[in-house]
């Protein structure tokens, strides 16, 4: 047991950030191979009193892996792919362990070639099956492959792809949670249902636990705000979602999806940004096949076109007509070529009817032009970063803002015009992208100093309330880890809050997984928010 | 015509030959292979990944010309008056092929200062080294040099014609073998007489050098070949050999194909072929704002920075970085290979190297297989590590050599 | 003015290995794609005609799904597309090719300028262009990184060669090869796709270009391929182990060494 525990050193210290690049503290790091560990470990830290911090592949971007204080459970080293099955409708199923990383997973499912030696027979018996089949994939597709599972779980993480997808949620069928106190729970979806807004489940130690759940209604739209809470709601989309607040995840199942015949992607070029919601609008209606629509405005064309000059990095991406103001980029995904063709084309004539033009666009048939066109859209969030850094570098004690916030379809038009109003009035460096077709945009501000970034953050705030009020969501992807669980209380208000906190005192009850995520400290007491600026000075 | 054999005694069925072709020609059938001719491009790769001998590649006889040729050819390519070291390369090699056909070693060379050079590629084992001193061939156009070696190639009669594989090479010899009717292999990397035909032997890599492939070309005169450089052998110089050096009229006119207007300066930057230590990075760094870490660790210990291809496709380096087959083959006395799996078409380009440090968190990758020394691990952890010895124990920053 | 591309199909992955169980050779990357130096012609050829007008015209010699390839590159920009395909065509080396390929180019009338890859990435050879030049009879220049000025008799381009850049001067007609892929090729637009859709990729086979039968093919090869194998390397190697620091300081000790 002792050989697990590491005390916290220099050797050590890239583990106490995520890539918010927030740094935390904590007083040591243990990387579990097994749930055995993870048992051992969290027995040992419970007697102790000891606080944890759950953590994948530190991609978090709401500081949700940051430790404040305690131990950091990483599990990164538990990244085995355990077994195949088929289901009852002949779909095939994957089990693994929490830190697979999802590039892993697509790279062994496109390739048809798993580590499959400690397989058990039925799980070779599917493997056998699987290579004579068509391939399949893994949909939820967060630009940040090198996530974990365990992560894309804990935040219920999604993509471009989400669109037509849907999130993580909608791909988990079966996972193991390991509580604070070393007990297990065994979950399967359907299994164990909440009657109404009460739940029991049983630990496989025998233990019955009883949760009263929070009074809440979730948003109309695409959202991660706090716990997943509806009447009679699965168990496991209780835990989906929940930030490392109820456990430690210890195997995930999940369902896998055929990969389409016919991929297409098209970069749908806007001289006149205008037009963009009508065509958003528009395409939702009409082009049943498309699986995802991103969005650039024209700031953040404009520096990819920087880019394109300035960094050897981004000196492949395509040349952009100086015209072009605004980006909407989508995937058709369809049986065959006829249909994509057809879809082609009808996405043409949308196009002309809302002021596009048809000439004024990149199509993507094949995987190297496909590649480019995911070049691009990942090119962008990664040049913002970038020059954050080179910000950071210069002395200026910022981190990224961004907003992760999503509205029901017919209020796409209403919030995009707050935030570029209000942008415009304070004067800010921003760019704005995401996934439009949910209407849930990333609005990223570049402060130029202490107070553009508090500015920043006062229009978040903001933004939040009216969100809410629109009947959105104030966190739809990221989850709400520690940097925006502020804006739950904004959302959901205080009591819904404390409502949140019982009910993961329910399956915590020392209080000592994910501290500060989902419920922030109450208002008055800073000390969340001091926590996470700890160590970046000014702020 | 030519078609592929199923030879139905041996086939098993087992359907392994499916997965080695590229059009999807082959299918089976009442448990036989069958291949679609109107698919199959005739490669004959399934021929070789047969695990059965089932399969093979019939073909017609050619008529070809099988007048009697003899003796080995090479053309020594010099820059500015001064002989390539791919010239004595080629002439190693083309004096063992010459002992073991017994005939002439012929050294071809062409240039204002033919003369002075004659002795060294005798003293390098060429029998008879044909000259032709003319300041018109130092301008390195291809084209000027096609009609005269043509007409060399003609008179002499040549079983064996060998050609350095740089750029100047790669596009004279084939322009040559067009004119003469004849194959020609482009790029070398093993050269041998097979005992039994007595036919030149020629393996080169394909497929990005994944693959080997062995060549003959058994009708057609002269068998021509262009080397890679600094693969072969440089042959040792014997001052004291004989051999005689004939002087050739310079051709009396030539037509312009190409004129050289300007040549921008010379590339003298160090570039990586030339690199005494190289430390490369592949997509195993995980993204592109990690190649300072790469950058940093060379300039301390004084070397010159190569990337994998994907890195270049990916936008994330130059092209002038690259190293492996599409890219620039190098010979560092150190090579640290970070992040590097080792397809094939990169250690191409690095297999000279004297030593060669891998670390790829990945402990079958293929990179470690001609490693000399196997580190699995993080390679940015491992170059954060190493830049903080470097930079902590005050080594001296080293020059670049 | 009017400009050929020539394209060969080649597959979408050279990744090649070896079965360890039984020794076979599989293929990874089973569908065709344009050899990527050919797209770096073809955006060659897209760019001269948009400043100076004209046409372009591909053409390829392959099998039947080829088609599709050069159906692609009339949504990208080019005017004509031809596919010469037989199966007598089919175990062609670089002089056979090269034949077949003059004969067609010979039957679609004058042209100013040939443009190709410099060499294919399974083949390797970057033999194609310059035996094409010599069997049509024209100027060639290989590795091209960009074409300076076209006039009506003569083509500048940069080539670089052994590490020179220079600026050459060629007669038209003439054949340059593309090395260096500066350029991505463009994407095709919605109306590029649609203006394709009308029209068709040109067929011809053996009978059509009248070759001599005994110059395509594997019937018209100098040379054989009589084995392929996937190249092992058998070596002995020492393992640095140990956490991160070790290992980096075990790496500074040879490097010391070395130097």
């Amino acid at each position: 047991m002792r050989e697990l525990l590491n005390p916290m050193s220099k050797q050590f210290s890239e583990y106490l950030r995520d890539e918010t690049r927030i740094v935390g503290w904590s007083e040591g790091i243990c990387f579990p191979t097994s749930e055995h560990e993870i048992i051992s470990v969290l027995k040992y830290l419970f007697d102790h009193d000891i606080a944890i911090t759950v953590q994948g592949a530190r991609t978090s971007l709401n500081a949700a892996a940051v430790p404040f204080g305690g131990y950091i459970v990483n599990l990164s080293k538990m990244n085995r792919i355990l077994g195949m099955r088929r289901d009852a409708q002949g779909g095939f199923r994957l089990r693994m362990q929490p830190g697979c990383t999802l590039r892993a997973i697509q790279r062994d499912l496109t390739s048809k070639n798993f580590s499959s030696n400690a397989w058990d027979q039925q799980s070779l018996d599917a493997y056998a099956e699987y290579k004579k089949a068509s391939p399949h994939f893994f949909p939820p597709d967060p630009t940040e492959t090198s996530a974990t599972i365990g992560g894309m779980v804990s935040c219920n993480a999604s993509g471009a792809k989400g669109y037509y997808y849907g999130p993580t949620r909608k791909w988990i069928t079966a996972l193991r949670l390991v509580l604070t106190n070393g007990e297990t729970v065994a979950i399967r979806r359907g299994e164990t249902l909440a009657t109404g807004r009460n739940i029991s489940f049983y630990t496989e130690q025998g233990r019955r636990i009883d949760c009263y759940l929070p009074g809440y209604d979730m948003p109309h739209s695409k959202s991660t705000a706090g716990y997943y809470i509806e009447d009679n709601v699965d168990l496991i989309d209780l835990v989906i979602g929940s930030d490392g607040t109820l456990g430690v995840i210890s195997e995930v199942e999940v369902m896998l999806f055929p990969v389409p015949e016919t991929i297409w992607g098209v970069a749908c070029f806007f001289r006149d940004e205008e037009k963009v919601v009508e065509f958003v609008m528009r395409s939702r209606e009409q082009l049943d096949r498309m699986a995802s629509l991103e969005f650039f405005d024209g700031n953040s064309l404009n520096i990819l076109r920087r880019q394109k000059e300035e960094s050897t990095a981004f000196a492949k991406l395509p040349y952009l007509d100086q015209r072009f103001a605004a980006l909407c980029s989508l995937e058709l995904h369809c049986p065959d070529e006829e249909t994509a063709l057809d879809q082609l084309l009808l996405l043409g004539r949308l196009l002309e009817q809302c002021g596009g033009k048809e000439s004024d666009t990149w199509v993507a048939r094949n995987e190297s032009d496909l590649q480019q066109l995911v070049f691009l859209r990942h090119a962008v969030p990664e040049s913002v970063n970038m020059m954050i850094d080179h910000k950071r570098k210069q002395g200026l004690d910022i981190i990224k803002l961004n907003t992760d916030m999503s509205v029901p379809n017919h209020h796409l038009g209403q919030m995009m015009t707050m935030y570029k109003r209000m942008l415009a009035e304070f004067g800010l460096e921003y760019a704005i992208w995401g996934h439009i077709g949910e209407n849930n945009l990333h609005v990223n501000i570049i402060p130029r100093n202490k107070a553009e970034y508090d500015q920043g953050k006062r229009l978040f705030e903001y933004w939040a309330g009216e969100i809410t009020k629109m009947g959105g969501a104030v966190c739809s992807e990221h989850g709400a880890g520690k940097l925006k669980a502020h804006l739950l209380r904004i959302m959901y208000g205080d009591a819904a809050v404390e409502e949140m906190r019982g009910l993961k005192t329910a399956f915590d009850p020392k209080g000592l997984a994910g501290v500060g995520n989902i419920i922030a400290n109450t208002p008055g007491d800073e000390s969340n928010e001091n926590n996470c600026m700890h160590q970046t000075g000014t702020l | 015509m030519a078609k592929i054999i199923i030879d139905a005694a041996n086939c098993q069925g087992c359907a392994l030959c499916i997965d080695s072709c590229a059009t999807h020609a082959i299918s089976i059938s009442n448990g036989l292979a069958q291949v679609n001719m109107d698919l199959c491009v005739l490669c004959s790769i399934c021929r070789d990944s047969c695990p059965f001998s089932a399969i093979t590649l019939s073909e017609p006889e050619t008529a070809a010309d099988c007048s009697p040729a003899e003796g080995v050819l090479v053309f020594t390519e010099q820059h500015q008056g001064k002989l390539l070291s791919v010239a004595f390369e080629l002439l190693g090699i083309g004096r063992v092929l010459a002992d073991k056909k017994q005939s002439a070693l012929i050294a071809v060379l062409f240039g204002a200062s033919s003369r002075e050079n004659a002795g060294e590629l005798v003293a390098a084992g060429a029998d008879r080294v044909l000259i032709i001193t003319d300041s018109r061939f130092d301008h390195g156009i291809e084209a000027d040099f096609t009609h005269p070696l043509y007409d060399i190639i003609e008179r002499e009669k040549p079983e064996i014609v060998l050609i350095g594989a740089t750029d100047f090479g790669r596009a004279l010899a084939p322009w040559l073998a067009a004119r003469l009717r004849t194959g020609l292999t482009a790029d070398c990397t093993g050269l041998d007489i097979d005992q039994q035909t007595g036919l030149l032997q020629q393996t080169r890599p394909a497929f990005g050098g994944n693959l080997m492939a062995q060549i003959v070309c058994p009708k057609h005169r002269p068998q021509m070949a262009t080397v890679r450089p600094k693969v072969m052998t440089e042959s040792a110089m014997d001052y004291t050999r004989q051999g005689r050096i004939i002087e050739l009229a310079p051709p009396s006119s030539i037509d312009i194909t190409m004129e050289i207007l300007q040549t921008l300066a010379v590339q003298k930057q160090a570039g990586i072929s030339d690199a005494e230590i190289i430390v490369s990075a592949g997509k195993g760094i995980g993204s592109a704002k990690n190649l300072v870490y790469v950058h940093e660790f060379a300039d301390l210990i004084g070397a010159e920075v190569g990337v994998s291809r994907p890195l270049v496709d990916m936008g994330w380096s130059e092209y002038s970085c690259q190293i492996g087959q599409t890219g620039s083959t190098v010979a560092p006395r150190l090579l640290i290979a970070c992040g590097i799996s080792g397809a094939i078409q990169h250690l191409a380009g690095i297999s000279r190297a004297e030593t060669i440090i891998a670390i790829n968190s990945d402990p079958d990758a293929p990179i470690f297989s001609i490693a000399h020394y196997k580190v699995v691990g993080d390679c940015i952890e491992i170059l954060q590590e190493l830049i903080k010895n470097y930079k902590s124990a005050g080594r001296k920053e080293w020059q670049k050599l | 003015m009017k400009i050929i591309v020539c394209i060969k199909p080649v597959p979408s992955s050279n990744e090649v290995r070896l079965d360890p169980q039984n020794g076979t050779i599989i293929r990874e990357g089973r569908e065709s794609v344009i050899n990527p130096f050919d797209e770096g012609a073809l955006e060659q050829a897209i760019k001269l005609k948009e400043t100076l007008g004209g046409e372009i015209v591909t053409v390829s010699m392959g099998i039947p799904d080829t088609a599709r390839l050069l159906k692609d590159t009339l949504a990208r920009g080019a005017d004509q597309a031809f596919l010469f395909s037989d199966r007598r065509f089919a175990g062609a080396d670089t002089l056979a090719t090269a034949y077949t390929l003059s004969l067609g180019i010979k039957r679609l009338g004058d042209f100013d300028l040939i443009i190709c890859g410099k060499m294919s990435i399974d083949g390797d050879t970057a033999q194609i262009g310059p035996e094409l030049a010599q069997m049509l009879g024209i100027a060639y220049c290989c590795n091209i990184s960009e074409v300076v000025d076209v006039g009506t008799t003569h083509i500048q381009c940069r080539r670089i060669t052994d590490g020179r850049t220079q600026l050459v001067r060629l007669p038209l007609p003439a054949l340059v090869t593309v090395g260096k892929r500066y350029d991505m090729l463009r994407f095709p637009s919605i109306s590029g796709v649609r203006q394709s859709l009308a029209i068709p990729v040109e067929n011809r086979n053996a009978l059509d270009l009248q070759t001599d039968l005994d110059r395509i093919g594997l019937n018209g090869s100098p040379t054989r391929v009589i084995r392929t194998f996937v190249p092992q390397r058998a070596h002995g190697s020492t393992e640095i182990v140990g956490d991160a620091n070790k290992q980096a300081e075990d790496i500074c000790r040879i490097v010391d060494g070395v130097r």
